[in-house]
């Protein structure tokens, strides 16, 4: 019995090794059609745009669909796409768009201003559609097809974002049949001719948790991209991506972790990529919660609606060693609320930045009256109303971040130095969405990506996006500082009309000067988009804003376009690496695997041998 | 067949408990219920207001209606937007692969391994293969996961790098093509070597000391007495009797097996179920969580039933 | 152990013999149980890991704990400085594995007594209750015998939150059934004895029955069995730290390794991260493993020759 089953077990064994041989033919792929494959650590949550939230899915349906004007990719400037050019009126209150003619679905049926139209009054007018679009048309009146090539929309008040409508266009054949109510349990997977759209390529197939394939869309209106073939492939931890990377699995890595990164240095035919980026990480304070019409909510620490402490804490807080030592190195210390990757928005606060000082943080804190007690930590002034209480912060990080624990940490510390209890909590990002909505907070850590367009982001600021209550249980609502202020909410309502970018930008630097010296936030650091590509295999690839933005991920498919194989003549300028199949190294391996399971056992065996060695033994035989 | 009978309404019984105990386990949860199925979603006022009906039914109503079909919880997966069965069925299959490969390789090498140091019991192999199994036994499966891919994946000084680091399939092969099923074969390998050592030592431990019971029972004495060859003996007698407990074990396990499941697939980016209880946690996507308790424990239960009912047909002595 | 010993010492109160003959079975069993070379190498390791635990203090101060003192590079490979290295943040490997061994006793020790205590109730009282309780409670052992560990136990770490007392809870809470079936055949089999039926018929309560006499002759297996469960008890910590449900601000080697896992210390090549935090669990749960095979080999004649 024994002996059959071991030999048995040994052939499984063997056949499970057998294709060693095969084992480098992943780099294979370049013969026929031109394969390129990106690494990503998200599954596309849902390939309907109206259900989807995650990134990974935004990225599908702009590869899929096409919307009516792009971000540009040198400096995010409104281009055109479906839409070829669009005329506003003098009063700003009537914009009429001109689409190409003669596109074609990927199915080949034309595509219409008709389509247009269908797919904006489809948003207007759905309940479920609201939830993903309904901020890029909630100032728009109404949205018309008065002939094949023309869209005529017309605005409650003048708006900038008409050239910033990021609702995808769908074929009005398709979804007609998808009724209101179907729409929210409908999927939108790839059927066998993929999903119908008119972006540069088109979802063939998804298998869930694994990767999804896009082929190039032959009937795309404009210049065909070089690659034929597009697949994401998901990875659920960095260790995965950065090996298939430099194995050659795939051929761009996003999003990687700092030491991740760090690692693929030196590896074969692999460029590294710090892309700055648009995402910030900041140090929220709850700055006394309440609900959209006032009323106060939750159980903050009085201490923190002190602008005084706010500032105090900004002090405390050494954003360069959070750089260095949670970001290592690749990001930017931070300021204000709008990244400086937009650097016609950006505001810096320059000579008047708070630098990192806890002798002059624990200074104002003096001067303010929050004194050191007994022991050590500092108590609310004397006189007011809560005289006495400890200055004692709950402090909340999110459990999906390895940055966010890092940074909750590391402030926790500072924050001690300077005679302020700290007690941090790690929890996931849902409850924390629960926590912060309804108030019961004092600071946490997390983080926004900020759109080009600012709108949004300086939105999570007003008095109207606190939370709000509704059959009797608060709801969060953008705003996570419950930040009011009513200069700041007039000028908020004044960009919202100005279509001239330049004089917007003013209002959008001094909304952001208010934030930065009433302190809701302490930006800690803008992070780097830490990407990585195979550059012996793939070029062409044109980063977003130029010189040193993102290579993929971008507003809009600028390097799925420009992206090509490397030819004979680029490797002939000495740019790219060899190739990377170690079929050597691949057999040699396994011998040495086998050899070294084989010893670490036996190294464990002995050990125990030489124990039990003089236990006296009464065998049975 | 009175006590096949008796074990399989004990184990419907058991089935009963599973349920009843799934629904109460999620109502523990504090606060409100509406916030903990709605995270992260952006949902407008009106949805909310229709999910909080269905939330807010009484308690004793839902019971029922959960009763009636277990499997169709109104609430969708969370993190999926899709019901969460749907979800769940797309990844049963690489569980299935794995967790069958890696239970048959150790049950037949754990059951070799325990044969022959039970039957040469005190023996240098006996010492040596005891001692690796409890080394092995006290091995996190997920760490043992980690240092095989440090070793083996990402190569540290002369280890070579040169198995993959996580999926099942390089996207692109054909899976059913020659090409593709070894590819397959070649993803399997380190998430099955894992499992297969970390299941082996209890296999080992349990097929050796059961040989040993079964050493000492007066009629293989005998046998060995009469003079009876030792080979013989062993391949007709011991061997058979003693093994009717570990393969039983086989079955018992599945418990073990499925929690080693969601760790090492963790490691290995293996998208089967132990990857996707992963996910769920680290949401948490509670309906999903939910679900996923639900279809491991109802497995357990019915591998149990199965361990009973073929022990019964296996040995006559239980079968009354 | 047997009914003819208190026979033969007549002079003694009940209570002194029993006594007296529990401390010859305790210097009985010592006896045996250093015979017992594995387990008595496995109670070495354990004690290098208690002094480890209770004298961590002293080897590395607190400081060395906190991210904003760290000294060292990220992800620093071993020196002279650093004898392990350091892990993502720049601090000593060195000093958060002793460190993290207080966290692994603590939780081990703590989630095995909450175990033992509800396994040894459960366990008694339906072996001791015939009827309906009895069989109540045994159905009961049952079910939860069968759900598998894990999942619940993240179920309930999820229900839960994630907190150093509740990974102590969850682990207690999960892991009695196994006791509490052992001790319920062990109940069965102490109450066939003749003395049991002796104190029953003598008009003992249920409540003298279960503690005088059911109570101390269960001990014994009792013990053996929490070596073993406490081994348990230690992998289940890592486990769950490991999947992010421990405490994230307590340094335990389930959370080294979570950290380690979540911070690309394997694409970094950084075995001086992933191998101590690992090899500290082996060498502490085949420790208790050992000595809990020992105690069984002493006090379960049966199982003697394994």
């Amino acid at each position: 019995m024994p002996r059959p089953a071991l030999s048995a077990a040994a052939a499984v064994v063997l056949l499970a090794l057998l294709p060693l041989g095969t084992g480098g033919s992943a780099t294979g792929a370049e013969d026929e059609r031109t394969t390129f494959t990106v690494g990503m650590s998200q599954d596309v949550d849902s390939l309907n745009p109206f259900t989807g939230i995650v990134s990974s899915a935004y990225e599908m349906y702009q590869l899929n669909y096409d919307t009516l004007t792009d971000y540009g990719q040198a400096d995010f400037a409104a281009e055109p796409s479906l839409a070829e050019s669009w005329e506003v009126s003098d009063d700003g209150l009537t914009w009429t768009y001109t689409i190409r003619s003669g596109v074609l679905w990927s199915d080949g049926e034309p595509l219409t201003a008709r389509d247009v139209a269908y797919t904006f009054n489809r948003v207007m007018k759905g309940k479920y559609e609201q939830t993903n679009f309904g901020s890029y048309v909630g100032q728009i009146a109404s949205v018309e097809a008065t002939d094949d090539q023309t869209v005529v929309m017309r605005v409650k008040a003048p708006s900038p974002t008409m050239l910033h409508l990021f609702v995808y266009i769908l074929p009005e054949h398709i979804w007609r049949d998808i009724d209101a109510k179907d729409v929210t349990d409908f999927t939108n997977e790839p059927g066998p001719d993929g999903i119908v759209g008119s972006g540069p390529f088109v979802v063939k197939e998804h298998k869930k948790g694994q990767f999804i394939r896009l082929e190039r869309n032959e009937n795309y209106w404009g210049e065909k991209p070089a690659i034929q073939n597009l697949v994401f492939r998901i990875f659920t931890n960095e260790d995965s991506l950065a090996q298939a990377l430099r194995r050659g699995e795939i051929d761009f890595a996003d999003d990687l972790g700092s030491n991740v990164f760090e690692s693929l240095e030196g590896a074969e035919g692999v460029t590294q990529f710090p892309a700055t980026y648009s995402g910030f990480d900041e140090i929220a304070f709850n700055v006394g919660a309440a609900l959209d019409d006032g009323t106060p909510i939750g159980d903050g620490h009085p201490a923190l609606k002190d602008q005084r402490v706010r500032v105090a804490i900004s002090h405390a807080i050494d954003t360069e060693a959070l750089v260095e030592r949670v970001l290592g190195g690749h990001g930017t210390p931070g300021t204000s609320v709008i990244p400086p990757l937009y650097q016609d928005l950006h505001y810096d606060p320059g000579a008047s930045a708070y630098a990192f000082d806890p002798a002059e943080a624990a200074r104002l804190l003096d001067e303010a009256g929050y004194t050191e007690g007994p022991d050590g930590i500092r108590t609310m002034p004397a006189g007011g109303e809560d005289a006495g209480r400890k200055l004692s912060f709950r402090l909340l990080g999110r459990a999906s971040s390895q940055t966010s624990q890092q940074s909750v940490q590391f402030v926790a510390g500072w924050l001690e130095d300077i005679g302020i209890e700290v007690k941090p909590k790690i929890v996931s990002e849902d409850a924390l969405t629960e926590i912060i909505g309804e108030g019961t907070f004092d600071m946490f850590e997390w983080g926004w990506v900020v759109e080009p367009d600012p709108d949004y982001q300086l939105s999570t600021f007003t008095c109207a996006n606190r939370s709000y209550k509704d059959g009797g249980s608060v709801f969060a609502n953008l705003s996570d500082s419950f930040f009011c202020d009513e200069e700041y909410d007039a000028l908020y309502a004044q960009q919202k009309e100005q279509i001239d970018p330049a004089e917007r930008a003013g209002t959008v630097k001094e909304m952001q000067r208010i934030l930065y010296e009433q302190a809701p936030y302490v930006v800690t650091f803008y992070y780097d988009n830490l990407e990585a590509y195979r550059s012996d295999r793939f070029t062409g690839f044109t980063p977003q804003p130029e010189p040193d933005g993102s290579l993929l991920f971008q507003y809009g498919t600028h390097s799925y376009r420009s992206i090509r194989p490397v030819t004979a003549e680029d490797r002939a300028d000495g740019k790219e690496g060899t190739k990377a199949a170690d079929d050597d190294a691949t057999s040699s391996g396994l011998l040495t695997t086998a050899a070294v399971v084989g010893g670490g056992l036996l190294a464990g065996g002995l050990v125990l041998v030489a124990l039990r060695r003089r236990r006296p033994e009464h065998d049975v035989e | 067949m009175g006590y096949v009978v008796r074990r399989v309404l004990t184990g419907l019984g058991t089935m009963a408990f599973v349920l009843v105990f799934n629904f109460f386990l999620f109502r523990l949860l504090p606060g409100d219920p509406i916030s903990l199925y709605t995270r992260g979603r952006n949902m407008d006022r009106e949805q909310l207001r229709e999910l909080r009906r269905e939330l807010n039914r009484p308690v004793g109503e839902q019971f029922l209606g959960y009763l009636a079909n277990p499997f169709s919880s109104g609430v969708d997966s969370t993190q999926f937007s899709r019901p969460v069965w749907d979800v769940i069925g797309d990844y049963v299959w690489p569980t299935l692969v794995l967790l069958v490969t890696a239970t048959a390789l150790s049950a037949i090498i754990g059951i070799a391994i325990g044969i022959k140091g039970g039957w040469r019991r005190g023996s240098t192999f006996d010492r040596t293969s005891t001692g690796v199994t409890l080394t092995l036994y006290a091995m996190p499966e997920f760490w043992l996961g980690m240092v095989l891919l440090i070793l083996f994946s990402t190569g540290v000084g002369v280890f070579p790098g040169v198995f993959p680091s996580g999926g099942t399939l390089t996207p692109g092969i054909e899976p059913w093509s020659v090409e593709g099923v070894l590819d397959q074969a070649w993803h399997l390998t380190l998430p099955a070597l894992t499992l297969t050592l970390a299941y082996l030592a209890e296999y080992a431990l349990v097929m050796r000391s059961s040989l040993l019971d079964e050493v000492r029972q007066d009629y293989l004495v005998t046998a060995r007495a009469k003079g009876l060859m030792d080979k013989l003996v062993r391949r007709r007698h011991a061997v058979p009797n003693a093994l009717l407990p570990t393969i039983t074990l086989v079955f018992l396990n599945i418990g073990f097996v499925v929690s080693g499941a969601i760790t090492v697939e963790t490691v290995f980016s293996w998208p089967g179920l132990g990857l996707l209880s992963y996910q769920a946690i680290r949401g948490p996507d509670i309906p999903l969580l939910q679900a996923i308790f639900l279809l491991f424990s109802l497995a357990v239960v019915v591998a149990n039933i199965v361990a009973d009912v073929a022990v019964a047909a296996l040995d006559p002595r239980v079968r009354t | 152990m047997s009914v003819d010993q208190e026979r033969d010492a007549p002079v003694l109160s009940a209570r002194q013999v029993t006594r007296a003959r529990r401390r010859a079975s305790a210097g009985r069993s010592w006896r045996a149980f250093r015979s017992q070379r594995t387990g008595l190498a496995g109670l070495a390791v354990l004690g290098v890991f208690v002094l480890l635990a209770v004298f961590a203090p002293l080897l590395f101060s607190p400081d060395e704990l906190k991210v904003t003192e760290a000294l060292g590079g990220v992800l620093d490979p071993p020196s002279a400085r650093f004898p392990l290295g350091t892990d993502e943040s720049g601090r000593s490997v060195l000093a958060l594995v002793v460190w993290g061994t207080r966290v692994s006793l603590v939780v081990g020790v703590a989630a095995t007594v909450i175990s033992m205590v509800i396994g040894t109730l459960v366990g008694i009282a339906s072996g001791h209750f015939g009827g309906m309780a009895g069989g109540a409670l045994e159905r009961l052992t049952d079910w939860f015998l069968v759900i598998p560990f894990l999942p619940l136990a993240i179920a309930l770490a999820t229900v839960l939150g994630s907190s150093l007392l509740n990974v102590i809870v969850v682990i207690g809470v999960t892991s009695w059934p196994g006791t509490a079936r052992l001790v319920r055949a062990q109940t069965l089999s102490v109450e066939a004895r003749p003395y049991l039926e002796r104190a029953r018929v003598l008009g003992g309560g249920h409540w003298h029955q279960m503690t005088r006499h059911v109570l101390p002759n269960v001990m014994p297996l009792v013990l053996a069995n929490t070596t073993l469960t406490v081994a348990i008890a230690i992998l289940s910590e890592t486990t769950l730290s490991f999947l992010g449900l421990g405490d994230p601000f307590r340094v335990s080697w389930g959370s080294m390794l979570d950290n380690a896992f979540a911070s690309g210390a394997i694409s970094s090549g950084a075995w001086w991260y992933l191998l101590p935090p690992g090899l500290c669990v082996v060498a502490i749960v085949l420790a208790f493993t050992l000595v809990g095979r020992a105690l069984e080999n002493v006090l379960d004649p049966r199982a003697r020759e394994r």
